[in-house]
């Protein structure tokens, strides 16, 4: 009976392994595309109210298709308000507009999307006006209209306590809450003109804004519908995407959402009513599917169950690169930042000429050939060159007579050099695929100036962010990713913000000029200003060279060669509308 | 038998108030922070303390636990940190696809692991010994990770036969209504989900099944050698009984009671093997979950999982002990 048991089972195998392949849906990749070699250019970019895209080498777009994209992780929930994570955004960007957004395949540069104009500013930089475009309707057939973009940030500037912060955090960060928040007011003039009035003068208003779905406009009908303001998000059918299109993340895009498989999928479908004709979608639909490993990613795209792997390590791109039915994708412009951090509490980091030294004894362009295959450049500053405002510094480069000088001079030497150096033991960032291999490649280079490294480790989220966080660590490696591309996202939010008017701990640097320059830079209300605060900013660190800035990445995507006009940008604003397949 | 039942029943109930404080004492032991999970590399100080107050993680940690406990028995099972859902409702959703996991895992374990061992005790010191040997030290020592991305290398990527991850193809559009995929596909008499559903199954069920495979093999053959050397077995060949009959009557009918010990083991194993076997496939199911929940401290996930785990593993041991009786007639729990 066992005998005929096992034959069963073997037959069943057999028969599921050359069981005929469900219509086309997993068959490989088509080899016949040219090998293509990147995505296309910025300069190719639409923006969505300009030009079209232009038609691609490969021939005019073709409508149509599924494109699958593989995706890091999760989305978390289904309104945007209520995310911070890259995974969430980089779906809902395609669902969700703004008043303005950042031109695709560039990190920082303005266009108007909701918005018929940028908007006219008072000149005490007080007031805000934008003329919205007219007789757009949301994905649940209401129209779009001023008193739509009231709603919409009234409702987040007084969101519900429990889902201040833990939830909704870029509207708390930007402007802050309720009766607390700097956006004093936000107010209707006409069907078609919306007034923001500020407390004091936010340099960053627009450019904060306009990359992030968090400040897209949602159709006020439908988070009413969806209960989106219950103070129990799990509780709120919107929030967890429940009845699908009009339902849930119900905004104005070239996409619509359509469905929500926690932890297996989420999928966008074609918007057939776009109101702007020069930046609807090619595809049918869009599927994002969480991979939490990403061998397991690389593999699926290689099989053909993916079209798209959002992220791929740097080392993977050689055999990529080497498979015509594969391109690898540049990110152009970097949009992130990796250094080594110091905390000055812990001698000898408390030394300038120490600091200094370290900053020349560091080999930048050898760990970007080793870590990640060269698609990074040797940082120059705290903030990528796409940033606003950037400054060419003229930092440190690779120098170790100049690094064993200055140690000479700090006038250290023995156990005085002795220096704990710490990496996350589980993590890749897109600023550090490799933690690992970077510490012991930077290692290197400092002991053979003469320091003695001691190599600690901790977990990403179970230990390193919060006690580097604290300022427990003498030397650690960190970066930041850009929320927006402008200088205090970078030098402010990401690392030398003040409490009050002390350093906070993590650095346990702040001269009060730094602070000075700070306030000066956010309180702008000309560019001039603005650029003349944060160029004195970035003297400051130059100056006192707090941490040592190493690399700006581009982390790579991978896809298909069939998939043409995908843009790669450096913040993941990457919207699929200008995708088409070549199938 | 059923005072036996109810007996152990009763006994499960401090071993799970132990693990419940072990398991709550080691994920609050962890270094790190929900709030910080949930923030990330936007975490500041003071965020960090309001999101700790909302979640009640500043209050002293005899007082969480005691509190956990009231609530576990009030049959709330806790909300998760990072997205406040009910615990229950999401382990309900996920855990089908563990189901169908491990009982495919086990399905091949037991399907080629039994005949595999019968086979080599019959042919011991043969080739097929041998061969069946080199399978089991291969099943037992690849990882479940590293076997999981060979499989998806060489079957997936260059020979293209099967899918490598998921549990069916997102581009077909199949609505879920049970979370059994092979159940739900077949209620709605889509033949080709069904099949799709199916070959998804095929490689996490071999990665995951590859361990116990191994050992249920070897049990198996060490277990009939024993048996096949008995004097009754010999008798019985004596009389002339056709090798057919001695196997089953005599050789066998002694031979489960180990074999069914180690399957019943086996189950917690793959519930483990399940962790990885989910996160290598991206599959939908409470493993991953569960190396998610404790990367993020989502301490009620955590806690409330394994305790599931727990019981479970319970309740299969008592169901294999109960088995243990029809198996051998001599065997009488009183």
């Amino acid at each position: 009976m066992l005998r005929v048991r096992a034959g069963t089972l073997l037959a069943i195998l057999a028969l599921i392994i050359t069981a005929c392949q469900p219509s086309g849906a997993t068959q490989a990749p088509a080899t016949s595309g040219a090998p293509a070699t990147s995505g296309a250019s910025p300069s190719e970019a639409s923006a969505p109210a300009s030009q079209p895209a232009s038609p691609s080498e490969a021939g005019q777009p073709v409508e149509g298709g599924t494109l699958v994209v593989g995706l890091p992780g999760d989305m978390v929930v289904a309104d945007p308000t209520l995310v911070s994570d890259s995974n969430s955004s980089y779906i809902m960007l395609n669902v969700i507009e703004g008043l303005l957004g950042v031109k695709p395949g560039t990190v920082g540069e303005l266009i108007p999307v909701l918005a018929e104009d940028l908007p006219t500013v008072s000149d005490d930089g007080l007031t805000y006006t934008f003329k919205l475009r007219q007789g757009i309707k949301f994905h649940d057939g209401t129209d779009f209209n001023a008193d739509a973009v009231v709603a919409n940030y009234e409702r987040q500037k007084n969101a519900p306590e429990e889902l201040r912060d833990a939830y909704n955090y870029y509207f708390g960060a930007v402007f802050g809450w309720a009766e607390d928040s700097n956006l004093a007011s936000v107010t209707a003039v006409d069907e078609s003109t919306v007034e923001f009035k500020l407390n004091a003068p936010q340099s960053n208003f627009l450019i904060a804004q306009a990359p992030l779905p968090q400040f897209g406009i949602q159709s006020p009908a439908a988070l009413e519908a969806g209960d989106a303001d219950n103070p129990d998000p799990a509780k709120s059918p919107y929030a967890q995407g429940q009845g699908g299109t009009g339902k849930s993340m119900v905004g104005t895009g070239p996409f619509m959402y359509k469905e929500w498989v926690p932890n297996d999928h989420v999928t966008i479908v074609k918007n057939p009513d776009y109101w702007n004709p020069d930046g609807a979608a090619h595809l049918d639909e869009a599927i994002f599917k969480p991979y939490p490993d990403q061998a397991a990613e690389l593999n699926a795209l290689q099989a053909g169950d993916i079209d798209l792997a959002q992220t791929i390590a740097p080392n993977d791109i050689a055999a990529l690169e080497s498979d015509p039915a594969f391109q690898v994708i540049d990110r152009g412009e970097s949009c992130n930042y990796g250094g080594l951090q110091f905390n000055q509490t812990h001698p000898p980091l408390d030394n300038l000429k120490i600091r200094q030294a370290i900053a020349y004894a560091v080999n930048k362009p050898a760990y970007i050939e080793a870590f990640y295959a060269g698609l990074a450049e040797p940082a120059d500053n705290w903030m990528p060159p796409a940033t606003e405002f950037y400054k060419a510094l003229g930092l440190p480069t690779y120098d170790p007579d100049q690094a064993k000088a200055l140690i000479a001079e700090s006038g250290l030497s023995g156990d005085a050099l002795k220096i704990q150096f710490w990496y996350p033991s589980d993590v890749a960032r897109p600023y550090m695929p490799d933690p690992k291999g970077l510490a012991e490649a930077i290692a290197s280079d400092l002991e053979a100036v003469g320091f003695t490294i001691e190599f600690q480790t901790a977990g990403w989220r179970t230990g390193y962010l919060q006690d580097e966080a604290l300022g427990k660590y003498p030397m650690w490696l960190l970066g930041w990713t850009c929320d927006w591309a402008a200088p205090d996202n970078f030098l402010v939010t990401a690392f030398f913000h003040f409490l009050g008017n002390d350093p906070n701990p993590e650095f346990a640097y702040g001269p009060p000029e730094l602070k000075a320059a700070f306030d000066k830079g956010l309180s702008a209300t000309t560019d001039e200003e603005a650029k003349a605060a944060w160029e004195e900013a970035q003297d400051i660190l130059a100056r006192d060279l707090p941490t040592v800035p190493l690399v700006h990445s581009k982390p790579p995507a991978a896809a298909s060669a069939d998939v043409k006009d995908f843009l790669g940008a450096g913040n993941l604003n990457e919207p699929l509308y200008t995708v088409w397949l070549d199938r | 038998m059923v005072k036996y039942i109810v007996r152990r029943l009763v006994l499960a109930i401090p071993v799970l108030l132990g693990l419940s404080f072990l398991v709550f004492a080691f994920i609050h032991l962890l270094p790190g922070d929900p709030a910080v999970s949930l923030l990330g590399q936007h975490a500041t100080p003071d965020r960090v303390a309001t999101i700790r107050e909302l979640l009640g993680l500043n209050k002293p940690l005899y007082v969480q636990y005691l509190d956990y406990l009231a609530q576990l028995l009030h049959g709330d099972l806790g909300k998760s940190v990072i997205n406040n859902r009910p615990v229950l409702e999401e382990f309900l959703r996920r855990f089908p696809g563990t189901i169908e996991l491990t009982i495919a895992a086990l399905v091949i374990a037991t399907g080629i692991g039994i005949p595999l061992g019968r086979l080599a005790a019959r042919h011991v010191q043969g080739w097929i010994d041998g061969a069946a040997t080199v399978v089991s030290l291969l099943g037992i020592s690849i990882p479940i990770f590293v076997l999981g991305y060979t499989l998806q290398y060489f079957i997936s990527v260059q020979l293209k036969l099967l899918p490598t991850s998921g549990r069916i193809d997102p581009r077909i559009g199949f609505e879920l209504s049970t979370n059994f995929l092979l159940v739900d596909t077949l209620l709605a008499g889509d033949l080709d989900a069904f099949v799709d559903a199916l070959r998804h199954l095929v490689l996490p069920a071999i990665a995951l099944g590859s361990i116990p495979l191994a050992i249920i093999s070897r049990i198996t053959r060490a277990s009939v050698l024993d048996v096949t050397n008995e004097d009754y077995v010999r008798t019985a060949r004596a009389k002339g009984l056709t090798e057919r009959r001695v196997d089953s009557r005599h050789i066998m009918r002694n031979a489960w009671l180990p074999v069914a010990t180690v399957v019943g083991l086996q189950v917690g194993g793959l519930l483990a093997g399940a962790v990885i076997t989910e996160t290598v496939f991206a599959w939908n199911g409470v493993g991953r979950w569960v190396v998610e929940a404790i990367q993020d401290h989502d301490y009620f996930v955590v806690q409330s999982v394994i305790l599931i785990f727990a019981l479970i593993f319970l309740v299969v041991n008592l169901v294999v002990d109960v088995v243990y009786a029809f198996l051998n007639p001599r065997i009488r729990y009183t």
